[in-house]
């Protein structure tokens, strides 16, 4: 369960949280932490506190540090085995988590896996039991199908970092999109602010992600697209209106309404075969109706900022002049990404070498 | 209880029950009475009057009549590993199960005579007395293109078709099957779902689907094959009025309306629930484990996760619904609606369900756990006990006796004896111990269910002991 955001403040939510989490001195090593991550995998985000999310934001701050270091590496996890796991073809997400770990100075080892293993009889149960074998601490999982970090969790002793898992989760995504925004936002916090999460949301694991930690951070969080692709939406905002110190968002289908006076606009990948599911009529009606241009982008706040998680499809959920736009941060998530998975390898490693 | 004196499958030449508390939903009576049994043969049911029975509880040893299951997976032939019609019947003794009816969707299928009598002889060499029944394929290889060999299995002893598992997608198809079936006076049993909907689908469309990005199973997708299903039963009727079609395992508030309102305009139809569609709900997947009764909780912002979220073994067709829905399926079992309620017990092996969710062979192995579930529905006030045990024999043996079954029903005199007695004051702890299944495959695990079966009498030999 998400801790509740605070409330009011402008020194952002550690003023009222009454003991933020000390921030680890990320030269030494992780067993060293003041106070230890308590989680040994980091799945999703529903289970990780508002301060353990600051712990996050806060180390990575250091990492960020560190990356600025003419060389830019720490002896943190020397000798630690990571295995970056990808069922699914990725470049910015793997290339990402294997520079943050060598940062940290891991042995790093890297599987693309294809998910025709499944058919040919290697279970992804098999696969983790074999890459443990081989020595690795770490497991870094990219899967189509939602849950599958939770079932390599339950078989590796080690830990787990959920790299993204069919339409389920993409906390790291998630953590680096509010390392980003804390970063650029006037004032470094997004309470009150209003973020809207623009386009295919049914089938995003980065949406989901980020429900959990820009309500946790105090949004005003909106999500936008056309009703096929907001099914049973409404329903989970209904299920968190009425709770205090839940994370409460908004549901909706008009666009003009979702973007007037927005903080932040974060557009989401349309793929194609949507169309051929049914699901939409056209690239082009979608294009129209829902893409971010620079005159929707008009309706936000004259100082609004615009994310992508990538990778783009500029012309369809993004106009090229948005995405190149000054108030574009997109290049910065993709910077920050490193710095905030270091942060939250380093972090995993402390929690599992306290484990033991 | 005086000793069995037999051994498991032989004839029970002594049994006497005095002081336990009978319930016979057959005869629409429960009371406290007693029960002698020689040779096999049910020789004495004696209800006491209020003064003898003074002290007899509801609550402590209870007799009952052998629960029928018009739904089970044996597996054989064809997958072995996961059930044997041996260990199935096991499993079935253990449930307090004296008759099953085993579904055709085995490995060739049910659809010929030849494969049916080898099923029956798999039955009869395992030596249990509990009595094994079988489904017939409704169409050649389970293909749904055309019917299988109706009439031969029916010869052969199938008490009635299914395709259980692979939805009839042709309209056609059905009523012809039910049309032919009617002609043979034997069952459809229709397993309700629009595979257009249900593609790639992993868990119902509700709240817990979209939070953990699982792919919708939408209700429709069960509501909308019952409608077309009684329409296609009416047009039939009017050529043969023997047709029967029985919905197993109804999962949702709307196909159950559907079919009260074709019951209230006496259209021949039935239909089963099961237990774990009025008990379970989809926030088990999430990791949140109350009983669908209990007080309604949203398993992200509860304090306590049971368990951790994508448990493969609550992977099942159909899907585990709402809480609404399972309400909805236990008022369907209160008001008549549901005219039975059926295990759909489905033994996997481990392989096939330690995998990701969505790639998990659907089912749960529940022939074992369906009266503990039942008896806590019981004990919470949420079900008469008298309903629960109707539910697995009056109403089971009716919708059979309408497909040509002509067993024993209730606790009748002179009868060969199919009992079961069960300690309501005792609980059993479900594990992959305790389970006789092969398929261990149960959310349950790890939990105590209450009521311990004690014995199963079937056809009046020991079945089960405990």
């Amino acid at each position: 369960m998400t801790a509740a955001p605070p409330e009011q403040g402008t020194g952002g939510p550690a003023a009222v949280v009454p003991m933020a989490l000390p921030v680890p001195s990320v030269d030494a090593a992780p067993a060293s932490q003041p106070s230890p991550w308590p989680h040994r995998h980091l799945l999703d985000l529903d289970v990780v506190s508002w301060p353990e999310i600051e712990l996050v934001m806060r180390t990575a701050e250091a990492m960020k540090e560190v990356l600025a270091r003419p060389i830019a590496r720490v002896p943190a996890l020397r000798g630690t085995g990571v295995t970056i796991l990808f069922y699914e073809a990725s470049t910015r997400t793997r290339v990402s988590f294997e520079v943050a770990a060598k940062n940290l100075s891991a042995d790093v080892v890297n599987i693309a896996a294809a998910s025709s293993s499944v058919s040919k009889g290697e279970s992804l149960v098999d696969t983790i039991r074999t890459v443990e074998a081989l020595g690795a601490r770490m497991i870094v999982i990219r899967h189509a199908t939602s849950g599958a970090a939770n079932l390599a969790a339950e078989h590796f002793s080690g830990s787990v970092l959920n790299g993204g898992d069919g339409w389920h989760a993409h906390p790291s995504q998630a953590l680096l999109d509010l390392f980003t925004l804390r970063e650029r936002l006037p004032g470094g916090s997004l309470h009150g602010r209003k973020v809207v999460i623009l386009g295919d949301v049914l089938h995003s694991r980065v949406a989901r992600s980020n429900i959990w930690s820009l309500t946790a951070a105090g949004a005003d969080l909106w999500l936008c697209g056309p009703a096929t692709l907001l099914r049973g939406f409404e329903r989970w905002a209904a299920s968190s209106a009425d709770v205090p110190g839940h994370g409460r968002f908004q549901v909706t289908s008009d666009i003009g309404r979702a973007l007037r006076d927005a903080d932040v606009i974060m557009a989401l990948r349309l793929q194609r075969e949507r169309m051929a599911a049914g699901l939409l009529p056209s690239v082009r009606e979608y294009a129209a109706r829902y893409g971010l241009n620079l005159e929707r982008l008009g309706l936000a706040r004259p100082d609004a900022l615009v994310m992508h998680p990538g990778p783009m499809n500029e012309g369809v959920e993004i106009a090229p002049e948005v995405a190149d736009h000054p108030r574009s941060v997109i290049t910065d998530q993709v910077t920050n990404g490193v710095a905030v998975r270091m942060a939250l390898l380093y972090l995993l490693a402390g929690a599992a070498a306290n484990d033991d | 209880m005086t000793e069995v004196a037999s051994e498991l499958g032989l004839l029970v030449r002594e049994l006497e029950i005095s002081r336990a508390w009978l319930v016979d939903p057959c005869a629409d009576r429960e009371g406290p009475g007693e029960i002698v049994v020689r040779d096999g043969r049910l020789e004495a049911v004696t209800w006491l009057d209020e003064a003898d029975g003074a002290g007899i509880e509801p609550d402590g040893v209870i007799v009952v009549p052998g629960f029928i299951d018009l739904h089970a997976h044996f597996r054989e032939p064809g997958f072995e590993d996961a059930e044997t019609v041996a260990s199935g019947l096991a499993a079935a003794a253990h449930g307090g199960f004296t008759t099953v009816c085993a579904m055709a969707n085995t490995d060739p299928p049910i659809d010929d005579a030849s494969v049916l009598g080898r099923v029956q002889s798999a039955a009869a060499a395992s030596g249990s007395p509990v009595e094994l029944l079988a489904y017939g394929a409704l169409t050649a290889g389970r293909r749904g293109d055309s019917l299988a060999a109706l009439g031969e299995l029916s010869d052969a002893g199938a008490i009635g078709f299914s395709d259980d598992g692979a939805p009839i997608r042709s309209p056609s198809i059905l009523r012809n099957g039910l049309l032919y079936a009617g002609m043979l006076g034997r069952l459809v049993v229709d397993h309700a779902e629009d595979p257009a909907l249900t593609d790639g689908a992993e868990a119902n469309e509700g709240l817990v689907a979209t939070v953990l990005g699982l792919r919708g199973w939408p209700a429709a997708a069960e509501a909308g094959p019952v409608g077309r299903g009684l329409a296609i039963l009416a047009d039939v009727l009017r050529d043969e009025p023997r047709a029967r079609l029985h919905f197993t395992h109804l999962s949702t508030g709307a196909a159950l309306e559907l079919v009260r309102a074709a019951k209230a305009a006496g259209l021949p139809v039935t239909c089963d629930v099961t237990p774990h569609h009025l008990a379970l709900t989809d926030t088990w997947i999430a990791g949140a484990r109350d009983w669908a009764w209990q007080a309604e909780i949203d398993p992200w912002l509860g304090t306590v996760q049971d368990a951790d979220p994508f448990d493969s073994t609550l992977r099942v067709n159909p899907p585990l619904r709402d809480r609404a829905d399972a309400q909805a399926c236990l008022a369907g079992l209160l008001d008549g609606t549901a005219d039975a309620v059926a295990t759909d017990h489905a033994p996997h092996t481990r392989v096939d369900k330690a995998v990701e969710f969505g790639l998990a062979a659907n089912g749960i192995s529940g022939i074992e756990t369906a009266i503990g579930i039942l008896l806590a529905a019981v004990d919470a006030g949420k079900l008469p006990l008298r309903r629960a045990i109707g539910a697995l024999t009056a109403g089971p043996a009716g919708i059979l006796a309408a497909g040509g079954w002509a067993g024993t029903r209730g606790l009748v005199e002179g009868a060969p004896a199919n009992l079961v007695v069960i300690d309501r004051s005792d609980t059993w702890r479900v594990d992959a111990g305790s389970l006789r299944s092969k398929g261990k495959n149960s959310p349950l695990l790890g939990r105590e269910l209450p009521g311990r079966v004690l014995l199963t009498v079937a056809g009046g030999r020991l079945a089960y002991e405990a």
